[in-house]
């Protein structure tokens, strides 16, 4: 015969049991959901706060060789390394579209894009506020980029053309490649130097 | 009578020989891009752009001999190590010649590409910066330019004229240009690659006329006569009334 105590404690212990029970699976049905919880956040519609905007893109024509300005409207992020950034890919990205005067492939073209002053920070009499904008290209779209010195001078007359119209501050432009110094663009078009908006002044002659 | 002759011949041919002895020869440098393991630009039907550069430096090689120009090449052949754009630069600065032609292909555009350094011109100074060293070239290489263009239109060669920064071009101390080959559109056609032997020679050709024209544009002028000419009998003194 069982003491009535031990019946008492043996059914405590199972109520202590279901209790612990309840209690780990609630929290891990918490947890659960507490982790879940950032993917459903992904936006499904466009920010209706934002607003395009006109810009000046510089477009290049293998035809004549020359790069013209052609207004386009978008939107484009505020902070200004994003917004250089997103201009870039998107004028880069405006080349694969079908009868581009300039064909490249489409693709991730830009990494990032640094501004840096010209004038160095400590110097603090100085009135120069321009800068230089640092792109980071994409390997990947230097290797598919066509190879030819018309073609690789017009790509870096369009970038350059184009930060310079979007940044007015911008007067320097210097390239990287993968975070790396490269010698060319793809096999002419020198990357090692500093382009300058200033002397970049294009004169093409059409003859025929 | 026939022996006579024969001597007439001979002399007038080693006349006109040492005549043309005396005159200096125009040395033209070119430098077919690419070579080695850097084989340039990957064009239709595997063809490679050093390849073509190197068939169409010959061609112009020819071309220009025939025109009575010496002939310089930073390469004659595959070479099995990549030369450097410095070292293309050196050959040519060394050599001193009177233009540089830097030879390039591409597969993209229409016709001949002419590229002239983007670099600002500069008079030239005691030291010259190897990375600027075009600079004080500038004119000169504008007007072989125009030329080379002129030529072309005369040729009916579509060509364009662009000014890029591109090495070795920046650091040659002479009148500098590189061509660039792209295929040539025909209307209704497809494009003659820039592959095609006759394409090729038809631009030689017109480089050739084009430096011929441009050797007399920068020949010395004749000196002016310095002797004084003897007053006619009858010119009053300078000054005098009539």
């Amino acid at each position: 015969m069982i003491p009535r105590y031990q019946r008492i404690l043996f059914w405590c212990l199972v109520a202590a049991i279901l209790i612990v029970a309840a209690f780990l699976y609630h929290a891990h049905r918490q947890t659960q959901r507490r982790l879940a919880a950032p993917a459903d956040e992904t936006p499904i519609a466009a920010p209706v706060s934002t607003s395009t905007q006109d810009v000046t893109l510089y477009l290049a024509n293998d035809a004549d060789a020359t790069v013209a300005p052609s207004q386009v409207s978008f939107a484009l992020p505020d902070d200004p390394t994003s917004r250089a950034r997103a201009l870039l890919d998107h004028l880069l990205n405006s080349y694969a579209q079908p009868g581009s005067a300039h064909p490249l492939q489409g693709g991730p073209a830009v990494e990032d894009v640094f501004l840096v002053p010209n004038t160095p920070s400590t110097d603090t009499h100085s009135t120069d506020k321009t800068e230089t904008a640092i792109v980071n290209l994409t390997s990947a779209f230097c290797d598919r980029h066509p190879s030819g010195i018309q073609v690789e001078t017009l790509t870096i007359r369009s970038i350059v053309q184009t930060l310079h119209a979007a940044f007015p501050r911008i007067t320097q432009v210097r390239f990287l490649v993968d975070g790396q110094p490269r010698e060319t663009l793809a096999g002419h078009a020198d990357l090692t130097r500093t382009y300058s908006v200033t002397t970049e002044n294009p004169q093409p002659t059409t003859s025929n | 009578m026939l022996p006579l002759r024969r001597h007439i011949a001979a002399t007038l041919f080693l006349l006109a020989t040492a005549a043309a002895a005396q005159q200096p020869r125009t040395t033209i440098l070119l430098d077919p891009a690419h070579g080695g393991p850097d084989a340039g630009a990957h064009l239709a039907n595997n063809v490679l752009e050093k390849d073509v550069t190197l068939a169409f430096a010959a061609r112009l090689r020819a071309a220009l001999g025939g025109a009575n120009f010496a002939v310089l090449t930073t390469r004659d052949a595959d070479p099995a190590a990549a030369i450097p754009p410095d070292q293309r630069a050196g050959i040519a600065n060394h050599a001193r010649p009177a233009a540089c032609l830097v030879l390039h292909a591409t597969g993209s555009g229409n016709g001949i590409h002419l590229i002239a350094s983007a670099l600002a011109a500069n008079a030239p100074q005691r030291t010259i910066p190897w990375d600027t060293a075009q600079s004080t070239a500038i004119p000169q290489s504008l007007a072989l330019a125009i030329q080379l263009d002129a030529a072309f239109v005369r040729a009916r060669i579509p060509a364009l004229l662009l000014r890029a920064r591109l090495r070795p071009l920046d650091n040659l101390t002479c009148p500098a240009i590189a061509i660039e080959l792209a295929p040539l559109d025909n209307p209704g056609g497809s494009p003659t690659p820039v592959t095609d032997a006759a394409y090729q020679q038809q631009a030689a050709d017109a480089i050739a006329k084009a430096l011929t024209a441009w050797r007399v544009q920068i020949a010395p002028q004749p000196a002016p006569q310095s002797t004084p000419q003897p007053a006619p009998p009858d010119t009053p003194p300078t000054g005098a009334a009539p």
